[in-house]
């Protein structure tokens, strides 16, 4: 047997457990993480370790780069993916949901990142076939990185600060890259206002992912009908209006590419065919909307509007703009699919930083939605102990030669 | 239960009302305001789906713990 992998299981077994009894993980297991190894992680960016990346006031608590870093290092990635964790953090901040609670309600939110640019391959990005599934460590990790984060440094965990009533599978950890080598239109992060040799994440909050099999046309009005279709569902109906991130199969794409449509065309007609008939809401209840919060409810409701005259088809989307495109998949079937997004809606994009073409001065001092991914140079320092991944500090190590060990 | 705590603590008396299902987090969230053994009125769930008529009643039901909690003899 190889030396290199004669370990002691036993002691792997102890720290194992050790980090679940602490409430660490997400259930599975965790990397345990030493000051040394964490610094192998400070060391990939410039940024101090104390620096606010995400702050949570109602709670008092908020996520460091030291935090982010720490979680990251648990979550089992690489110290080189570390850049791209902090660029998702970056992103969720602007995209303004989470800051605002969003992560402690009944809705049940997951975070959702999108990368772009050269990073994906350097790294390791899934982009292709099973992009939404398991199997690759840098999806898997940086996803989950973000996971523990929220888990660790906010405290919101399931059964206590986290409402969820059911949640979502996406909360272990939703990171693609986007497939911009079979995209026939540019990437998502040139959208932003970045070059397309920049590396980027676009993250945003998400409800679910609902899947869209068609197969069965090359008419591209038909297919964009069929998402339309999908992205009006009733049940997502909350508010007044909703947003999406939809992510095209590379084939999905290249019809619509091939009838001439680029993403605002396609956005166009999602804008104008996401509809629903006063009836069909009436069906379900929500053909009116409140007056104090703008979501959907019955007409004969104490807070229901007056139903205005028109009786035609009503638009489920405010503008184009809440439709975010994104080529990701294999090019091998008709397969895409409806994320549901649960951020600004309507003239704001379904994005994280720019809300809206009318506010995009104010956000001037960001790249744009997606926050470019910032490499360093700072060497690694050396350092032993083990670190906690919570927000409130904690002493609960011992050092060794070894690197890891544990006093309760 | 944040906002409860930080009205008391701006000196103004205040009461939270949750539904039952939320004992956990509302515990949770008090215990994240450094007020873990802060009182507040549970009543059955939901409410969002009540008529009017159901949330007077729910009211009324609430009216002499929320009260008691306010110490108001």
């Amino acid at each position: 047997m190889d030396p290199a992998l004669t370990v002691d299981a036993a002691e792997l077994r102890r720290a194992m457990e050790y980090y679940a009894d602490q409430g660490w993980t997400d259930g599975l297991p965790v990397v345990p993480v030493t000051e040394s190894y964490l610094a192998e992680f400070l060391a990939q960016t410039d940024r101090d370790p104390g620096d606010v990346l995400l702050p949570m006031p109602q709670l008092n608590r908020a996520c460091t780069v030291r935090l982010a870093a720490i979680n990251a290092a648990l979550a089992g990635c690489r110290p080189e993916y570390f850049p791209v964790v902090l660029a998702a953090w970056e992103s969720l901040a602007a995209e303004g949901y989470p800051v605002k609670g969003i992560w402690q309600s009944t809705t049940g939110t997951a975070p959702f990142l999108i990368v772009n640019g050269p990073v994906r391959d350097r790294i390791g990005l899934n982009s292709q076939g099973n992009v939404f599934g398991s199997g690759f460590r840098a999806n898997a990790t940086i996803g989950r990185a973000i996971r523990l984060g929220v888990l660790n440094a906010f405290g919101l965990r399931p059964h206590e600060l986290d409402q969820a009533t059911q949640g979502t599978p996406a909360k272990y950890t939703f990171c693609i890259a986007e497939n911009e080598e079979e995209s026939p239109w540019p990437a998502l992060h040139t959208e932003f206002g970045l070059a397309a040799p920049d590396s980027a994440v676009t993250a945003m909050v998400i409800r679910s992912c609902v899947h869209i099999e068609a197969r069965h046309t090359r008419v591209p009005e038909q297919l964009a009908t069929d998402i339309a279709g999908t992205i009006s569902r009733t049940g997502a109906l909350i508010h007044e209006t909703i947003s999406a991130a939809v992510v095209l199969s590379p084939e999905h794409a290249r019809l619509f590419s091939a009838a001439g449509w680029g993403k605002p065309d396609l956005r166009q007609f999602l804008f104008d065919h996401a509809v629903r008939t006063r009836a069909e809401l009436a069906a379900a209840g929500k053909e009116a909307v409140s007056s104090r919060t703008r979501w959907r409810l019955p007409a004969d409701h104490p807070d229901a509007l007056p139903l205005a005259a028109e009786d035609g088809a009503i638009r489920v989307l405010n503008s184009p703009a809440a439709v975010l495109v994104v080529v990701a998949g294999a090019g091998n079937a008709g397969v895409s699919a409806v994320v549901e997004t649960f951020g600004p809606r309507g003239g704001p994009r379904a994005t994280s930083a720019r809300t809206s073409v009318s506010r995009a001065e104010s956000w001037s001092v960001r790249d744009a939605g997606s926050a470019r991914i910032r490499p360093s140079k700072r060497p690694a320092t050396a350092g032993v102990s083990t670190v906690s991944p919570r927000a409130a500090a904690r002493t609960l190590s011992a050092s060794t030669a070894r690197g890891v060990s544990f006093r309760r | 239960m944040a906002d409860g705590i930080l009205l008391e603590r701006a000196g103004l008396p205040a009461v939270s009302i949750c539904t039952d299902p939320f004992a956990l987090t509302a515990r949770a969230m008090a215990k994240a305001y450094g007020f873990p053994g802060f009182e507040y009125v549970s009543i059955p769930h939901p409410v969002a789906s009540l008529s009017e008529a159901e949330i007077q009643a729910r009211v009324h039901g609430l009216l002499p713990d929320l009260l008691r909690i306010l110490g108001v003899e």
